[in-house]
Formats: C-alpha cells, structure tokens, sequence
C-alpha cells in the first residue's frame, strides 16, 4: 500500500491551479488500492434489470477482480454472488448471460438454489464428513448488498456503504431525465461490444465526460457527415446532430459529488433524435423544463467509479473493468426506451454505430487520444495534468440556475463544457477515499 | 453455373484485399454497388451474433456505396486521430465456396474465410472470420452488392476500420 503522503501529494490544489501528478495512471501500488477501495469496497454499476427479465436469468460479471453473477428469482427479486463455488472455487456460471433453474459446479457436480445455498453435494453420503449438515457449511458468499435504481442494477462487497440513492446523490435527476423516456422503462439492445484500451480506467472516466476535446477529436466526424449530408440530402431521424462538435452551443459541466461527473450540450438538431418523436406526449406528461432536458440536451454521466450513462447522439450504458493500470476493458451496450417505433430504434442504433463503437467513426479517435495520454503519461520528467480551465466560473450548488426543473442542486459546476472544473471533483473524492483508507 | 465463373469470383474477392492492404481506397468502392450495403454485425452471446441488422446492434452496418465513401473521406481527412499513423494489414481470403446462381445469372453468392494480421501502434494483431458475399455482374463486371463479415474476435485491441477486417 502506498503511504498516505505520497497518495495526497498526488493532487494538488490552491494558488488557481488544480493538477494532478501523471502517476495516477501507472503506479501499480495505487492500482491494487483503488481496485480493493473504490470496486472491491463501494457500489458499482452491475447491469440493467432488462438483462436478467425472466426468473433464473443470470448474468456475470466481475466487481474490480473478483468473478461474480446476478439472477433474478423466483419473487422477482434480483441476488448477486461470487461466481466461484463454495467448495473450490471453480466459477459456476459458464456464459455471461443465460438461464438456469440451480447452479451445477461443472467440476465436482455440487448444486445450488438461487438463494446461494448448496442443495446438492455429489457422495455426500460417502464423504466421511465430520459432523452433519454439512450442506448448510457450504452457501455461496452474496455480494453484500445490491440495490437498483429505476433498472440500473449495482452492487458492493462490502457491506458498509450508504444506501444506493444516497450514493448517486444528485445524478438520480438525471438518471430520470433517461428513465422517463418511456413509460414502460428501458430496455439493452440486443448486441454489446467489448474493447480492450491501454490506457488506465481514470482515463476512460475523464474521456467520458470531457467536452474541450470534442471540437478537435470530432471535428472529423462533423466535416465527415456534413458531406454526407451534401452529398445524401436526409431528413429527419436520419441527419446527426453534429452542431455541438464545431459550434458554439450552450452547454456546461457538473460536479455532482461522490465522485459522480456530467456534461451537457445543446442540441442544434434535436428532430434527428429519436425522442423527438415523442414529443408531445413528453410535453403533456412533464414540466416544460425536464422537457427541455430531454429533448434538446444532449448528456453525458459518470457514475464513480465503473459506468456512464450516455444520452447524446444516441443512448449509451459503457461499463469500465479496469485489468492493470495501462489496460481498461470496457463494454458498450444501447439502451432504449421499451416501445419505441421500429424507425426510431432504428435511427438510435444507427448514430450509435456511426459514433460510439471503437469499429464507429468517434469512439475509436477518442480511444487512440485517450491511449496517446496514457502513453504521454510516461514522460515522467513532467510531473503534473492541468485542470485549470473554468476555474473562475465555478458556480456552487444552488448557484446553478441550469438545472432549474430537474430538482438538481449539483456540488458545483460551470457552464460551458470546454471547462476541466468538474474533474476537480473526482480527485478531491479519489484522493480523499484513498488517503482514508491508507490511514486505517 | 451458368454467366459467373469461380476465377472471376475469386479475383474479385483477391482484388478486394489487395486494393484495401494497399490502400487503394477508390479502386475499393469501384468494387461496390451503388445500393452495396457492408455489415459485421455484433456479437450478442458467446456463440451468436445480432441477426436483424435494422434493430439490433451491429459494429459496421454500411448502407450503399456512400456510407462507404463517408469511411475513405474520414481516413483520408488525416484528422482522424485513430488513423494517423494508419496500421499496415495483410489481407488472406481463402477456402471460397460459391453459393447459388440467380435465374438469369446475374447474382451469386459466397462464402469465404479471412485473417487480417495487421501492425501499428498497438504492435502486431491477428483477427479472422468469414465473409458472405452477394455478388452482381453490372454491365459484364461482377461487383459486391453485398458483404457481410463476422469478425470471431471480441475484447477489441485498438480501432477496427474498414480495413482491418
């Protein structure tokens, strides 16, 4: 474990200036500890409750190292596991998504129910176990506590964390701003994508959310699809907004707290969303300011420390498995709303595959800068990232006047997206974990 | 087999990986339809790809020979920070089975297997699959109508552009 002065030194703040030492990204040592704090230690992002439907669905994943799965029972309640027997360990679950009345150890054939306990012990009779019951000495360990909130699935081994709602604090106003898109909720597109960037997780986590680069990166994607635009001449749900790229829209930056981050940015063509044809109904169902939300801002949120919600050209769940501090996995996956007319789903996971996959036209440049930081990084001789743009507009909790309707009051923010204020809040909230535990 | 012959299939398909490790990206959509649609759909479980490429997710679902061009104009833009420096690739298409006619012998389709070893800033990378061809002779030449690529690789290293697979 690395010592507490050394983790506080990291980030340094005071005399205007905000940075953040590049070692963050590559120390092996601070790794291991944000791993065991942040994914091992609080609440992550697990799934979408559309992903387990039906009872004996599973679904598997990892929290930071360790293997484990979610399965919808029987009640309709939702129970989260380490994905390794209770016997020797092997893992249970042989796909990430599937559908199983018990859980069968392929290994030596031991059972268990979807409450994790073991049903089955293959020649228990003929084990010469000490004692008896010994069925009850062997039940899967749950993950400590699992909660949803409105479908999002997350969890934490440990069992010492705040409830969920108190751990999203105000990022839940715009979790609904996605979750009222329709009244029967929201459902994952059939297909995911996985990649494999080198580059530490904390990059992902500022990429997400850094709008300064959007007008250099995805300048490209702009000019790429005003010609196709001159060229193709659509209309509609079939045009891509493209104005927040090369404009100058309104937009702006939240700090929500908890290490929780968003961006937003006008919409300059908000009938080429596929919400759009919802609009009426959204008119008479909801203040005309969520409206305004909904329909013509575009947003990007990250929830500390593993996921974003996006709902920008098209809508976007990307979970982040950090594996060693130069690599990230992550997996992209389109979220839509449940009902939505054939053309509109159509319109969104078009614009998500022109964007969003590392095989579209944006996500891809955003991976290769977000590497070329990473590999930056190494130039160890310069010590510090800057985050100093914005830092004379920051605007503190009800001095925000933007999200007026939505019921937010944020930490703080500022309000232009080319600002870098908001990650001020995500090492303070780093910093501060990391430093707690080191002490302890 | 009547008006398209395997040589005339098999140069296509061998023209098709030249033009692409060669970065010969005109000579590469003369090779397409107008109406050429490109798909590599995703996968949706660990043996099953998405099946309906209109309302699933897919990595690459190019609609005529324009949406093509839209990924030669980006390439060729040098502002694409993903393709500048570009990964060398060496296309290897092979084991090509030549499916069924059409009635008047215009259209035929087939199948066929790829590796794609390419090298760049994320060093030297192999991925395969399959290709499924529709092919349609146009006024005597014989152009992709259709192509459909199932890349067997997930857990993707570094960007996968039109000419990695």
């Amino acid at each position: 474990m690395l010592a507490r002065e050394r983790i506080a030194a990291m980030v340094e703040e005071g005399d205007g200036r905000f940075r953040v030492d590049r070692a963050v990204y590559l120390e092996p040592e601070l790794f291991e500890a944000e791993l065991s704090v942040f994914y091992e230690g609080g609440w992550v992002f697990l799934a979408h409750e559309s992903q387990i439907r039906t009872a004996g669905d599973y679904f598997a994943t990892r929290m930071g190292r360790q293997p484990v799965f979610l399965v919808r029972k029987k009640d309709g309640s939702i129970a989260g596991y380490l994905n390794a027997c209770a016997h020797r360990g092997a893992t249970l679950v042989p796909y990430e998504q599937g559908r199983a009345s018990v859980f069968r150890c392929r290994f030596h054939g031991w059972v268990y129910n979807h409450d994790g306990r073991c049903m089955v012990i293959k020649n228990e009779e003929t084990g010469a176990y000490p004692g008896d019951d010994c069925k009850e000495r062997f039940a899967l360990t749950p993950v400590a506590r699992v909660e949803s909130y409105r479908g999002f699935i997350f969890g934490s081994l440990a069992a010492d964390v705040p409830p969920l709602e108190d751990w999203l604090a105000g990022t839940t106003t715009w979790i609904d701003l996605i979750v009222d898109q329709s009244p029967q909720g929201l459902e994952v597109v059939r297909g995911a994508s996985t990649y494999s960037v080198h580059g530490n997780w904390k990059l992902q986590a500022e990429n997400g959310v850094d709008g300064y680069h959007v007008s250099t990166v995805h300048r490209v994607f702009a000019s790429t699809i005003a010609a196709r635009e001159a060229r193709t001449r659509v209309e509609g749900l079939r045009e891509t907004e493209a104005g927040r790229m090369i404009g100058n829209v309104a937009s702006g930056c939240y700090d929500f707290g908890n290490g929780h981050l968003g961006i937003w940015a006008q919409r300059t063509k908000p009938q080429a969303h596929p919400l759009w044809r919802q609009k009426e109904r959204l008119e008479r169902e909801f203040p005309p300011e969520r409206v305004e939300w909904m329909l013509n801002r575009g947003r990007n949120l990250y929830l500390f420390p593993n996921v974003f919600l996006m709902d920008n050209p098209s809508s976007q769940i990307r979970t982040l498995h950090p594996v060693s501090p130069d690599i990230c996995e992550v997996t992209v996956r389109c979220i839509a709303p449940v009902g939505e007319a054939a053309d509109a789903r159509a319109a969104r996971l078009r614009k998500f595959e022109d964007f969003y996959l590392t095989t579209g036209m944006a996500t891809s440049d955003d991976l290769a800068a977000l590497e070329a930081t990473h590999a930056g990084g190494f130039a160890r001789a310069a010590r510090w990232n800057e985050f100093a743009r914005g830092m004379r507009d920051i605007r503190r909790g009800a001095q925000d006047t933007d999200g007026a309707g939505t019921g937010l009051v944020p930490q703080s923010m500022t309000a232009n997206w080319d600002h870098e204020a908001l990650y001020h809040g995500f090492y303070r909230f780093w910093k501060q974990r990391l430093v707690e535990s080191a002490a302890s | 087999m009547t008006g398209i012959s395997r040589p005339q299939v098999e140069d296509l398909l061998y023209r098709e990986a030249a033009f692409l490790d060669e970065k010969k990206w005109r000579e590469w959509l003369a090779l397409y339809t107008e109406d050429a649609v490109l798909w590599m759909p995703a996968w949706a479980s660990e043996s099953e790809t998405t099946a309906d490429p209109e309302l699933e997710l897919n990595l690459l679902y190019l609609r005529g020979r324009s949406s093509l061009e839209d990924r030669v104009f980006r390439i060729e833009s040098g502002e694409s920070f993903a393709s500048v420096p570009m990964a060398r690739t060496a296309h290897v298409v092979g084991n090509v089975v030549l499916g069924a006619v059409d009635g008047v012998g215009a259209e035929l389709s087939a199948r066929a297997s790829w590796i794609v070893h390419s090298y760049g800033l994320h060093g030297s990378l192999t991925r395969g699959g399959s290709y499924e061809y529709l092919l349609r002779s146009e006024h005597g030449t014989l152009k992709i109508a259709r192509k459909k690529i199932v890349m067997i690789d997930d857990r993707l290293v570094g960007p996968v552009d039109i000419f990695h697979v």
